[in-house]
């Protein structure tokens, strides 16, 4: 049998749906004009404004369910981590937004030297994988994905210090790239996080267990 | 044109300072309000403020208690229905009511009970009652539970089958509107919770009016939600506004609990 | 405290013997006339008793006519009391709390209360005096003691229809005389024939207003205009005449009235039993 609150749960979880789309090509086009060299501020302000809006109207809709609806236990659990995961995603777009920014500022990676240029793309490549993993995870509700999430997220932790630690002992380049490459590789970092949350909420979702990810 | 066609259909109801009186008690007072069409309207109000009266004068059911009293306009589909040409048998005819307790029909069967209102009025024909019967009954959810005894009395069943049945009796006369004074409140959850979807599906095809002292009830399945308080009319509007960010210190008051 | 105890117990015994005998002296009374009438009224029962009309003296006979003229007087009767107690019952209960109701009521219950002889009178004056004594005025004198006991249950029986049934009944834009006849009579259908049977079995008792009315016919019925044999009559007119044959009858009236009220009384306790 149908209830009454069904209709509204399905139409936050839609409503999620479009925004990890949303989020995904915002990242993934802001590091693409990063890495190749393309002005993309515009269009990812753009999305990451819709980004915002759209999560304002999750957390609208879950408290408007909450109060009209007297939710419990798994639905419960399910607004709670709906309203948390759409403030995940509006973040994707606010860091996509910062990356995009970075490359007005302070130029991408053109000044570089190679192995930077490198340790970037790799980053950028799990970080990408990791988003779309806690999209999958959040259209399947599969708690055995959250594992791989887990230990990408331990890599690029890994990857981020490393680059730090490279960067201090190696390189003698050019302070705007450093900089530059800096502020990306910390918001790859920061983004990785967020996939981990969405992970976390996901779990939440299923077994109702607290779980850390990172 | 098609604009004004459209705002004048929006509402099925236009309520202009409506009074009504029980002997020398006014219960009551100036009430001013536009019900719309195929959406769900809740009054709600604490026991006593008048929200099942206003039901009644909706469907001139008030005036059949002994020394009750109306004053004031109720325009259905455009229609003042309290003018003096207007027959309250055709408007109560439009207008399905569902009351408190299942009030079922005691000596008919299930059959007996949703095809009365039709037989009374004239229908005899037995192939068109039985698929209004069928039709009916399978709105209600209750085809599949009773269509082997459709010849059993009405009174054997559950309450919250005699509700659906009493649901599904007013249907049957092809109302407009359904009325409903707190319908679930003589029943176990499960069921209620039967009628609550069951109204959210109604609204599809009538406009829905109900009572209820359950708030929570309104907000889950109303559209627009009324507050009534010692008579008067203290707030109207979307459901959703009611509940989240009401704009009169009483309503908030009543909706939170923290009342008196 | 021991003595005490003992005192009421003895008190507790005493009240539960008086009651006992009381219940025993109440009996006595009533069983006698039931084994009374039945050992005096079985030897009158035969075949002929029940085809046969009243015997001349030292023939044999039956009380065939008196059965044929009781059910005649009581299904005329019947035909012109219940329609009007029946609506009587339907205002009190459907358009009752006016005062032309509280008066309806009122002269209702007086009517209950009055000697059946003072109503056999008042037809006497109405009927025979203008068509003589018959079948007419018999029936018409029962049907006003039919009339306030139909009238009553049937109100009582209409008031037991829940209000919501009729407020549902108008909610379907059903008339209000059709959602009477239609939902709310058919509700108390139980009700309103026992208040019917109830007052069948009290005038079939009656021989006073029988008396004045019709008085005696040993024949069979020829006709409204005419009287006819009438069972309580005959038992009271028998009983008292010289002839043997006739005092057999009497007893066998008597038994055969008993039986049938028995019976009455039967059905109304089957029909009530079910109700609700």
């Amino acid at each position: 049998m149908g209830r009454l609150i069904d209709s509204g749960l399905e139409q936050v979880r839609n409503m999620l749906v479009r925004m990890s789309s949303l989020a995904h090509e915002a990242i993934s086009l802001s590091l693409e004009g990063y890495i190749n060299g393309v002005s993309t501020y515009l269009k990812v302000q753009e999305t990451s404004e819709i980004l915002v809006s759209t999560s304002d109207e999750v957390e609208d809709r879950v408290f408007e369910l909450i109060a009209r609806f007297q939710p419990v236990a798994s639905d419960l659990r399910l607004l709670k981590s709906y309203m948390k995961i759409s403030y995940n995603l509006a973040r994707y777009g606010r860091y996509a937004l910062d990356i995009s920014q970075i490359y007005e500022k302070l130029d991408g990676l053109g000044l570089c030297e190679d192995w930077v240029r490198k340790h970037v793309e790799e980053m950028a490549g799990k970080v990408l994988e990791m988003i779309r993993l806690s999209i999958d995870l959040l259209e399947e509700r599969d708690v055995k994905m959250a594992k791989p999430l887990s230990e990408l997220e331990k890599q690029v932790d890994e990857m981020y210090f490393k680059f730090l630690d490279k960067l201090i002992d190696e390189t003698s380049g050019v302070t705007k790239c450093i900089i530059s490459s800096v502020l990306v590789v910390r918001y790859l970092e920061r983004i990785a996080d967020h996939a981990t949350y969405i992970g976390e909420s996901i779990v939440y979702i299923v077994t109702g267990e607290r779980i850390m990810l990172r | 044109m098609v604009m004004q066609y459209e705002l004048k259909t929006m509402y099925k109801f236009e309520v202009e300072d409506l009074n009504a009186w029980f002997g020398s008690k006014q219960v009551l007072k100036n009430i001013r309000m536009k019900i719309r069409d195929r959406k769900v309207t809740a009054i709600i109000g604490p026991s006593g403020c008048g929200k099942t009266t206003l039901l009644r004068c909706l469907n001139r059911m008030h005036e059949t208690t002994p020394n009750a009293r109306v004053s004031g306009k109720v325009f259905f589909n455009g229609i003042n229905i309290y003018d003096e040409d207007v027959d309250p048998v055709q408007i109560r005819r439009k207008m399905g009511m569902i009351f408190q307790k299942p009030n079922p029909f005691p000596m008919m069967s299930i059959y007996d009970n949703v095809a009365i209102g039709l037989r009374l009025n004239g229908v005899k024909d037995r192939k068109k009652l039985d698929s209004i019967v069928e039709r009916c009954l399978r709105m209600v959810g209750l085809w599949e539970e009773v269509k082997d005894e459709l010849n059993a009395s009405g009174v054997s069943l559950s309450g919250g089958q005699q509700q659906r049945l009493c649901i599904a009796r007013a249907l049957a006369v092809e109302p407009e509107v359904i009325l409903m004074d707190e319908p679930t409140s003589a029943l176990d959850p499960i069921s209620a919770a039967k009628i609550e979807m069951l109204i959210r599906n109604l609204a599809k095809d009538y406009t829905v009016v109900i009572v209820t002292h359950n708030m929570q009830q309104a907000a889950r399945v109303s559209d627009y939600t009324a507050f009534l308080y010692l008579g008067e009319l203290v707030e109207y509007g979307p459901t959703k506004q009611i509940f989240e960010k009401p704009r009169n210190e009483l309503t908030e008051k009543y909706i939170t609990g923290s009342f008196g | 405290m021991r003595d005490s105890y003992s005192i009421r117990r003895i008190k507790d015994r005493l009240m539960l013997i008086l009651v006992w005998s009381s219940l025993i002296l109440a009996l006595i009374p009533l069983f006698s006339i039931l084994l009374e009438v039945f050992f005096n009224g079985v030897r009158a029962i035969s075949l002929e008793f029940f085809i046969l009309p009243t015997p001349t003296v030292g023939e044999t006979g039956g009380i065939a006519n008196a059965i044929q003229g009781t059910l005649v007087t009581l299904g005329l009767a019947s035909l012109m009391g219940v329609p009007i107690g029946l609506m009587t019952g339907v205002f009190l209960s459907e358009y009752g709390g006016s005062k032309l109701s509280y008066l309806v009521r009122f002269i209702n219950d007086v009517l209950t209360g009055l000697p059946s002889i003072v109503i056999g009178i008042f037809g006497y004056t109405l009927i025979v005096a203008s068509i003589g004594f018959s079948v007419v005025a018999a029936s018409f004198a029962l049907a006003i003691i039919m009339i306030p006991i139909v009238a009553r249950t049937t109100e009582e029986a209409l008031k037991l229809v829940p209000a919501s049934i009729r407020e549902a009944a108008l909610a379907l834009g059903i008339q209000r005389w059709k959602t009477t006849v239609f939902i709310v009579l058919s509700g108390a259908k139980k009700g309103i024939v026992t208040g019917v049977l109830l007052a069948l079995a009290r005038i079939a008792g009656e021989s006073a207003p029988i008396l004045v009315t019709m008085g005696y016919w040993r024949w069979w019925f020829s006709g409204f205009n005419k009287p006819v044999s009438n069972l309580a009559l005959n038992i009271y007119l028998f009983a008292i005449s010289p002839f043997e044959n006739w005092r057999v009858l009497a007893w066998g009236s008597a038994l055969f009235l008993m039986v049938l009220m028995l019976g009455i009384n039967i059905l109304i306790r089957v029909l009530t039993r079910e109700k609700y």
